[in-house]
């Protein structure tokens, strides 16, 4: 080839790749949000003599035009492919593959997140439970990198002194071991959680340490919706999506849920969530301060309250056969101090369950 | 804005490109001067009064110079040159070492004046030496003083090397402002040095920043985590500072200049003389020729040939930032040029292989100098380094971070040596070769075009290291 004809082949397809995204940018509608992100996109700033003297629209022009460019999750996946098998980096964002599992790194463990939780709970502990009658009960729920972190050569949490120095903290708690219930292969692969479908040992093991009746009858229905967890947008990468499923008990139907959020009934499985952004909403509405589940019928009389984070709104259909009462409570969502006012703990059974993703990051619990 | 973004790449530079070559030749000048105030005030509007009414004294100075000069008025061109170095050099001392000089007033004599808290004006060091090195050669008469202010102000302002460098001289471009060339050939050259810049800042050294990060982020560290921390510091900030170079150069190509060259594969040094003769070139001589030459350089006395020295390299250390650190850093390489001058040299040029084991860890301790928080800082981590502290030998951390940034450490470890650019040369020798790479050259561009475009989608992480000059 010809040296000019190489020069004009090098101007004219860099200045094309140049300007056609120059111009996609410009003439392309904008759009609101990243269903891969789950996020919303930057939209385009306000450009007012204000704002560009205090450089306010310079940097949020910057936002707008990286969120809004043309093909932007195509270029989030090469960007990953590129990482991953180009350079061999062994995660992107922290988000890496093992064993065909997406994952996110969490390491190393943080003593003043943990010693934030216990605090937390303690606090409850002593307002509400400690002359109340209630018996308290502490279960951690690993988190995947439990099962493939060290496995493949990832750093990971010292779990082991994750459960001995909260169970140290919260002496007042009997701690329930979840950990040889569980595998990987009862997580999604591309989602943090685990599969509600794979719960039947965890609430064996649950009911079994709190004393309550169980029964196993239930059945699985599975859901034909494509599953793709919050990894998988994060990941960036190509994947099959998991499959999501949901577990019906006989006495599902006589359940009576409540919102104390919004004082409204709500289902035990809300369909419509299948649609939106996070399917694993699917379970209890997904985020909820309060819920308050009434069975009537069910096989034991007392009343559990459980403290929780996302995993426990997959478990809770679990349990409905077992307490009369159920309190699902989020912390992060509602403050404690508020609970007296909503919540008769009284002879209750307490349950605080967590994943040790938020343990280990908890500064999103209410104090 | 920085050039790694994608409002430089995809709205400013494509237009600016695109108008650019539409005017006529004329308006060729005042094109590129309001991009260049646009580009320099997209980051901080407020300061482009400060970087005019420095302008106007450089260049109001600049004819005043040369007006005595043709006069025979001596002393008045030396009494103007000496007023716009201390304005200029005034300024510069008011914005970046103000609240240095009062924090060591303050801890000397037990006062407390209160800081001042001035944001530092990006490129302010860059510039500062531009219109104290149009002085100087109007003074020398190696330039005439440019009667025309858009011409002046477009030198002063060309964001291509505004806040990064090469810190460009006067006399190098003063034809070209007036009357430059543009061609295809030089278009195609200057796009490709662009992009491999480009790709120089978003793929590599952006990605050991990364691991900079870790390392400071971490608080398991270990001495093998030190030592990654420190070769990745070292590559990060030559690609970093190169990358950057080198799309200046690049964008001086395509818009007609001929920039200075700023590096030349620094890490291949065999002595700390030498290093500096490959790194920061442009810095380097700058102090050559405006600082140690006026000093009288080597002829005169050795007592003041090595204080020559030492005022050079703390100045050169100070220049790189307001801290003691960056003074000691100086001195660090004063201190190892005198050595090597008065013994070491001698012995280094006849052991190479010796010379490149004392050059490179002599750069990357002085690294840890220039990147630390403090002193105690740097005296700490170069503690570790060599085993002296209480740190393991390795971690789980480390051992994570070596795995997954092995590839990238080895290919810029040999990025920073001539091996890629020798092989294409050798390359290119042969017809087949030379072929290929005509072929290769123009696709190869594109994707790595299109791969910087996906990183810097993909991530806000994009500091730049040299906004702090």
């Amino acid at each position: 080839m010809p040296k000019h004809l190489k020069d004009y082949m090098v101007i004219g397809l860099c200045g094309t790749v140049l300007l056609g995204f120059s111009l996609g940018s410009i003439l392309l509608p904008d759009q609101e949000t990243s269903l891969t992100e789950r996020r919303r996109l930057a939209q385009a700033p306000e450009c007012t003599l204000g704002t560009i003297s205090d450089g306010s629209f310079m940097s949020k022009f910057e936002d707008y035009a990286l969120d809004q460019f043309p093909l932007r999750d195509r270029f989030r996946s090469l960007k990953a492919l590129v990482s991953l098998n180009v350079m061999q980096k062994k995660d992107n964002h922290d988000i890496y593959i093992a064993d065909q599992f997406v994952s996110k790194l969490d390491y190393p463990l943080s003593d003043s997140s943990l010693l934030y939780a216990a605090d937390v709970f303690s606090n409850i502990y002593d307002r509400y439970l400690a002359d109340s009658g209630c018996t308290t009960y502490l279960s951690i729920i690993p988190d995947k990198n439990y099962f493939l972190a060290e496995k493949n050569g990832y750093p990971a949490l010292d779990y082991e002194q994750l459960v001995q120095k909260l169970t140290s903290e919260m002496p007042y708690a009997s701690y329930i071991d979840i950990f040889p219930c569980l595998d990987i292969d009862d997580y999604y692969r591309t989602d943090t959680h685990w599969k509600q479908e794979a719960l039947g040992a965890v609430a064996i093991a649950l009911t079994q340490q709190m004393q309550a009746p169980y029964s196993n009858n239930h059945s699985t229905v599975a859901i034909h919706t494509p599953f793709y967890g919050v990894y998988y947008g994060q990941s960036a990468l190509s994947m099959q999506p998991d499959q999501i499923c949901k577990i019906v008990k006989p006495c599902h139907d006589r359940c009576t849920i409540t919102d104390l959020e919004t004082n409204s009934q709500m289902e035990m499985y809300d369909m419509e969530k299948l649609n939106e952004a996070d399917p694993y909403e699917m379970y209890l509405s997904g985020s909820k301060s309060l819920i308050h589940i009434e069975n009537p019928s069910a096989q034991g009389e007392k009343q559990l309250i459980l403290f929780r984070d996302s995993f426990g709104s997959s478990l809770a259909p679990y349990l409905t056969s077992s307490y009369q009462s159920i309190y699902l409570v989020d912390i992060r969502y509602i403050h404690p101090n508020l609970l007296g006012q909503l919540i008769d703990f009284s002879d209750s059974d307490v349950l605080f369950l967590y994943s040790s993703l938020i343990l280990n990051n908890s500064t999103t619990l209410k104090k | 804005m920085l050039f790694s973004s994608i409002t430089f790449l995809y709205f400013f530079l494509t237009a600016v490109i695109l108008i650019y070559y539409i005017v006529p030749k004329p308006l060729k000048n005042t094109v590129l001067l309001a991009a260049s105030l646009l580009f320099y005030g997209w980051g901080e509007p407020r300061y482009l009064i400060l970087m005019a009414i420095t302008m106007l004294q450089g260049y109001g100075f600049g004819l005043l110079i040369q007006y005595l000069k043709n006069k025979g008025k001596q002393t008045a061109a030396k009494i103007s040159l000496a007023a716009t170095v201390l304005f200029s050099v005034g300024i510069l001392g008011y914005f970046k070492y103000a609240d240095f000089f009062i924090q060591n007033w303050n801890a000397v004599t037990g006062m407390s004046i209160p800081l001042l808290r001035i944001a530092l004006p990006i490129g302010i060091s860059f510039y500062t030496f531009q219109i104290l090195s149009y002085s100087v050669d109007v003074y020398r008469k190696t330039a005439p003083a440019q009667k025309n202010p858009i011409n002046f102000a477009t030198y002063i302002a060309l964001f291509p090397q505004l806040i990064a460098g090469p810190i460009v001289r006067y006399c190098d471009i003063a034809k070209e402002l007036t009357d430059r060339e543009h061609t295809i050939s030089k278009a195609s050259e200057g796009t490709r040095r662009f992009i491999i810049g480009l790709s120089k800042k978003v793929l590599v050294a952006n990605l050991l920043g990364e691991l900079v990060n870790a390392y400071k982020e971490s608080q398991a560290h270990s001495i093998l985590f030190v030592w990654l921390y420190i070769i990745a510091y070292a590559l990060h900030i030559y690609f970093d500072f190169s990358g950057y170079s080198d799309m200046a150069i690049g964008l001086g190509k395509i818009f007609g200049f001929q920039f200075c060259e700023n590096f030349n594969y620094p890490y291949i040094s065999s002595s700390a003389t030498e290093f500096w003769r490959r790194w920061h070139m442009s810095l380097g001589t700058w102090f050559r020729d405006y600082v140690y030459i006026p000093l009288g350089g080597n002829r005169v006395p050795k007592w003041r040939w090595f204080l020559n020295i030492f005022i050079v390299w703390m100045t050169t250390g100070f220049w790189h930032g307001a801290s003691w650190n960056f003074i000691v850093w100086g001195i660090f390489f004063g201190v190892l040029l005198c050595l090597e001058k008065l013994v070491l040299l001698r012995y280094l040029e006849k052991w190479k292989w010796l010379g490149h084991i004392y050059t490179a860890i002599a750069v990357l301790v002085s690294f840890v100098v220039f990147d630390a928080a403090s002193l105690p800082d740097a005296f700490a981590t170069i503690r570790d380094m060599f085993g002296f502290g209480t740190i393991p030998m390795t971690n789980p951390e480390s051992f994570y971070l070596l795995r997954s940034y092995a590839v990238l450490l080895i290919f810029a470890a040999i990025a920073a040596t001539p091996l890629l650019k020798t092989a294409a040369k050798q390359l290119a020798k042969k017809p087949v070769g030379n072929a290929i790479l005509r072929f290769a050259e123009p696709p190869v561009l594109v994707m790595l075009l299109i791969t910087v475009t996906a990183f810097l989608v993909d991530g806000s992480f994009n500091p730049f290291l040299y906004f702090r000059f």
